[in-house]
């Protein structure tokens, strides 16, 4: 065929006539559009075509989605307009979602590892012999007696996959089924649990607020559930006659901050002693909500118990230290800007203080856990708990109760043992400490059978490679149900490729409005490879094993057990699959002390405490847990306070890794809307191009730095630079940017890739491998803020 | 006769990016790779961009962080009324249809950029190279395009070699249209509404007829908050931003 471009044609006509080279040009190129669109597979203009809806699991928002699929092709994704969260829309991850689905780097089907771990070198097995090989090892584990050596490390899980994994655990005989919640999540979690006595993440009702602050993570970027974020603060700015106001405290700007009305770039760590300053004018100036702390709350006032010994509440805490002048010397904000927003938020109610879920800065040492609770403090003080527009209780659909394991005593054994991660034994509050396995098994714990479901640890956890890479070498099995060979299935054994989400059956809680409902991800589109869903694959492997381990699973598989459990949601099976989701909107919000006050919102998960509704300013579940506050306890768990300061939200300084004067700079590791939280989304090629919004960057890493601080260092915009930690040092360039500490420089999360595939991968920086391997000795959780580092020029 | 309009509410927008993605994959255009990207050769019919956008201009912003003002733009071609586009194109490849519409005839399209150039905005972009879809990715190709005089418009893949623009999804107009003639009704506009405004996150994108006083976008585009980029140039775009605050 004649291969004739548009630049030969008018270099042969040489330009000399414009009105005969446009006539020719009208023919040619019309002929050349058409064969790259006959080219495309399977196209033609009266295609089959139809609207299948899912769920999106591109970030933890769980969005509902309605893909087009023409003749089998999943060819665009719109937001589900049914879906109470997203409500028709759909942010770039889920947009960019096909690329996830067709990505040319998706394992394509089960790899047996054949060279030496880590070298890369893959045999393709099918689907038995993979799964008989692991359900042996799974059987070896059990023979030995030790079944508690098998362990699975899961990230996001939604709807039934978290409780199935747990209880396939437990079914083997292992109390190890350790969540990543530890790196993001967990400190608000485990503040609801002490204080409002709810473990879980609450729910916002931003539509009717009239005043929101939120601390930590950007907002609008890198919350928990960002779509729900940007859905309720668009109506609350626009979609109603008050325009309510939004107040970011972060020491960087973002877009969060962009947005707002005011930012507050406060001190990194330092959020708790903003709270408090902020709860000493609320409560010294009488903005309290009086009926709330006289009647629903516990540990307001000081108090006395049974024995008669005199205890700390928490007004008297919070004005003996926390006045403005004092917190300000702490914060860096001044402190009529404090009293100011205290007054703001006390008067101008509804108003909300918001965790936006994703840990970010409130996790610097011990002071994650009581920053959130400080936090929560101001919610309780002004009234807003389950209220209209205040902080709402997530409610879920009724599920039947799992069924009791059968009778097994190797099992039942097995799960009394220690956990891997050290959750509730070396940290006590913890109920995950994802980060600090590879220390564990460094230490001595043994896992024979290793699973990692969409985790990704060498690449997430701080300082994380180096470590779990070690840990790895004294594990002898490593499955890994990943859809790319990332970081860490680089080390697996065996992998067993998970369908993307597009092409499985799953169901998935609507959470961020406080209302139960369920959302039902179905294969959009056949499986583009050989992949199996990870549900159906531990049933098939639960059968294998025979005995009480296979009579702990009665399904046929994973779709039948969404059926069985999904039975009382409101629905029935085929209008889930038809609307694609179920809500349950409530009729009304439940009052102060009534009895769906006392079974659902205020205390609820307590174990140890009585589910009296009342809100524990002074936290009684912290107590029971902490019986012995003596001096070497408190040494040990990293507890500055004394005495009943230990139990009350209160202020703990950062301990920060490197020395302030050769480390000058807080490193903040950020997550961005393009390229989220989830590894896989760092290989969609349009992710990557508009990644770098803020300052104009494209497929690469930068530092964020303030121009002062860059004057100060006689750098300019562009520069390449080195970022040194006390833990390793990573070349990028820097951008100036406005907005921004100057004692505090950014990187951006989910760069720096070592593995996962062509656009992913040897790309940037991660900032995560300069952080120093912390993890709070209370409470699990790794501490994210708490390297210094130093830049200077690159040559 | 309709005249299409968008308006875009700023203080709704949350610089998600989400209308960028969205524009990308029903329009079919591929990310170019980093190479190119440096060079600036990426597709970005829809685009955020931060003001300042000088990097320049940024240092030189005095050591109060706290006085530090960011805005975001998301920014889709503005479908002038008087666009500069059509008159510098030698070939008359780049015209306003009678909806108001910024139309680009690819095969008229000779590649010679004076659009690109003369475009105040920014928003025509030329085609380097063929369009780089790798064998498994272009399996996600939107097959819809508008046929006119013999040239492929809307998510047609564009071939090296010629500008290509944002349509404001001009197949979805089509589409719309021939729905409500297969449903035996009157099209409304309503019934079209381009990729972009579909999937906002923060519904802060409007679309509709501008010739209707009684449309949501004529309405908004009275608010006092209404403004148009560069509208001293004379170039009358018909994408109307409402201003934060």
């Amino acid at each position: 065929m004649l291969k004739i471009t548009r630049r030969d044609f008018l270099k042969a006509t040489g330009g000399l006539t414009v009105t005969a080279a446009v006539s020719t040009a009208l023919s040619r190129p019309g002929r050349k559009l058409a064969q790259i669109h006959a080219a495309v597979p399977g196209y033609d203009m009266v295609a089959e075509e139809h609207i299948v809806p899912s769920v999106c699991l591109l970030c933890p928002s769980g969005c509902g989605m309605w893909g087009r699929v023409v003749d089998g092709r999943l060819v665009k994704l719109e937001g589900s307009p049914l879906h109470p969260i997203n409500l028709g829309a759909l942010c770039p991850k889920g947009q960019a979602a096909p690329e996830l689905l067709y990505n040319p780097d998706r394992i394509q089907g089960p790899l047996r590892r054949v060279g030496e771990r880590g070298a890369g070198q893959w045999e393709p097995i099918n689907w038995e012999t993979a799964l008989s090989l692991v359900a042996q090892r799974l059987a070896d584990v059990r023979d030995s007696g030790h079944p508690e050596r098998f362990a699975f490390l899961y990230g996001e899980t939604r709807g039934q996959m978290r409780g199935l994994i747990s209880y396939f655990s437990q079914a083997i005989g292992s109390p190890n089924a350790v969540s990543h919640d530890s790196l993001n999540i967990e400190a608000g979690k485990l503040a609801h649990q002490l204080t409002q006595g709810i473990y879980d993440l609450l729910a916002y009702d931003l539509e009717k607020t009239n005043h929101v602050l939120s601390f930590g993570a950007s907002l609008l970027e890198a919350g928990r559930s960002v779509q729900r974020f940007a859905s309720g603060y668009a109506y609350m700015r626009r979609g109603r006659p008050y325009r309510g106001k939004v107040v970011i405290v972060d020491p960087r700007l973002g877009v969060s901050g962009a947005k707002a009305d005011e930012w507050i770039p406060i001190r990194p760590g330092t959020d708790a002693a903003l709270a408090l300053g902020m709860a000493h004018v609320i409560i010294s100036s009488g903005l309290v909500d009086r009926d709330f702390v006289e009647n629903y709350a516990f540990g307001y006032e000081d108090w006395e118990d049974e024995a008669g010994v005199q205890h700390q509440g928490f007004k008297s805490l919070v004005l003996e230290n926390y006045d403005p002048e004092t917190t300000a010397q702490i914060t860096g904000v001044p402190a009529g800007t404090i009293a100011r927003l205290a007054g703001e938020f006390g008067t101008n109610r509804p108003s909300v203080a918001v965790m936006p879920g994703k840990g970010g800065l409130l996790n610097g040492s011990v002071n994650g856990l009581y920053t959130a609770m400080a936090i929560h403090a101001l919610n309780a003080l002004v009234g807003s708990l389950e209220t209209p527009g205040g902080v709402l209780v997530q409610r879920y659909p009724t599920c039947p109760g799992w069924p009791e394991l059968p009778a097994d005593p190797v099992a039942a054994e097995g799960r009394q043992a220690e956990r891997v991660d050290g959750a509730g034994s070396v940290f006590p509050l913890a109920r995950h400490a994802y980060q600090a396995v590879p220390d564990r098994i460094r230490e001595g714990y043994p896992v024979d059978v290793l699973f990692l479901y969409d985790a990704n640890p060498m690449f997430e956890c701080p300082n994380g490679g180096a470590r779990w890479a070690e840990a790895f070498n004294q594990v002898d099995f490593i499955v890994s149900f990943s859809s790319f060979l990332d970081e860490t299935a680089e080390h697996a054994d065996l992998i067993l490729p998970d369908h993307t989400f597009l092409e499985r059956w799953q169901d998935d809680f609507i959470e961020g409005l406080g209302y139960p409902g369920v959302a039902l991800r179905q294969p959009v589109v056949e499986p583009v490879h050989n992949t199996r869903n990870t549900g159906d694959v531990l049933i098939d492997l639960a059968h294998r094993l025979g005995g009480p381990v296979a009579a702990a699973f009665p399904w046929a598989g994973f779709p039948e057990l969404l059926k069985w459990r999904l039975q009382d949601v409101g629905a029935s099976w085929e209008t889930l699959a038809e609307l694609g989701l179920w809500i349950v909107p409530p009729d009304q919000v439940p009052n102060r002390g009534s009895d769906p006050w006392l079974s659902q919102v205020v205390g609820r998960d307590r174990q140890n405490t009585p589910q009296d509704g009342y809100f524990d300013f002074f936290s009684r579940e912290l107590q029971c847990l902490l019986q012995t506050v003596d001096e070497a306890t408190l040494q040990q768990l990293g507890i500055q306070a004394r005495g009943d300061e230990v139990f009350l939200p209160h202020y703990e300084p950062v301990n920060y890794q490197g020395d302030e004067d050769e480390y000058p700079f807080v490193l903040n590791v950020v997550t961005l809307m393009s390229l989220g939280p989830y590894t896989a989304n760092a290989n969609m090629p349009t992710l990557q191009e508009i990644s770098g919004m803020v300052v104009n960057e494209t497929w690469d890493s930068w530092l964020e730095m303030s121009p002062e601080s860059a004057h100060r260092l006689g750098l300019h915009d562009k520069d390449p630079v080195w970022v040194e930690s006390p833990f390793g040092k990573a070349r990028t360039k820097v951008r100036l940017v406005s907005g921004l500490r100057s004692d505090v420089v950014n990187l951006p999360y989910n760069q720096g890739h070592r593995a996962v595939g062509r656009w992913a991968k040897d790309r940037g920086v991660n900032g995560l491998e300069l952080m120093g391997p912390g993890t709070e000795p209370l409470t699990g959780l790794a501490a994210f803020t708490n390297t210094r580092v130093k830049v200077y020029r690159a040559s | 006769m309709p005249r299409w309009a968008m308006v875009i509410d700023l203080d709704k927008c949350v610089a998600c990016q989400g209308c960028s993605i969205a524009c990308r994959q029903e329009n079919n255009t591929p990310a170019v790779g980093p190479d190119q990207a440096a060079m600036g050769r990426a597709l970005r019919w829809n685009d955020v961009v931060p003001l300042p956008l000088n990097a320049e201009e940024v240092s030189e912003i005095s050591g109060e962080h706290a006085t530090a003002t960011v805005r975001y733009l998301t920014r889709p071609c503005m479908h002038c009324d008087n666009p500069p586009c059509i008159k510098v194109c030698p070939v008359q490849a780049t015209y306003v249809d009678e909806e108001g519409l910024v139309r680009q005839d690819y095969n008229r399209c000779i590649g010679c950029r004076f659009c690109t150039v003369a475009c105040p905005y920014g928003v025509r972009y030329f085609n380097w190279e063929e369009p780089p879809w790798s064998p498994e990715l272009a399996r996600h190709i939107n097959p819809d395009y508008v046929s006119e005089n013999g040239s492929l418009e809307g998510p047609a893949v564009r071939p090296k070699g010629v500008v290509e623009k944002c349509t404001f999804c001009i197949h979805r107009l089509q589409k719309a249209r021939q729905q409500a003639e297969t449903e035996g009704r009157e099209f409304r506009a309503e019934d079209y509404r381009p990729a972009c405004v579909e999937t906002c996150t923060a519904q802060a994108r409007f679309f509709g007829d501008m010739e209707d006083p009684n449309s949501t976008v004529s309405y908004l585009a009275r608010s006092t908050r209404a403004f148009r980029i560069l509208e001293e140039v004379g170039t009358h775009p018909k994408v109307i931003y409402l201003r934060e605050g």
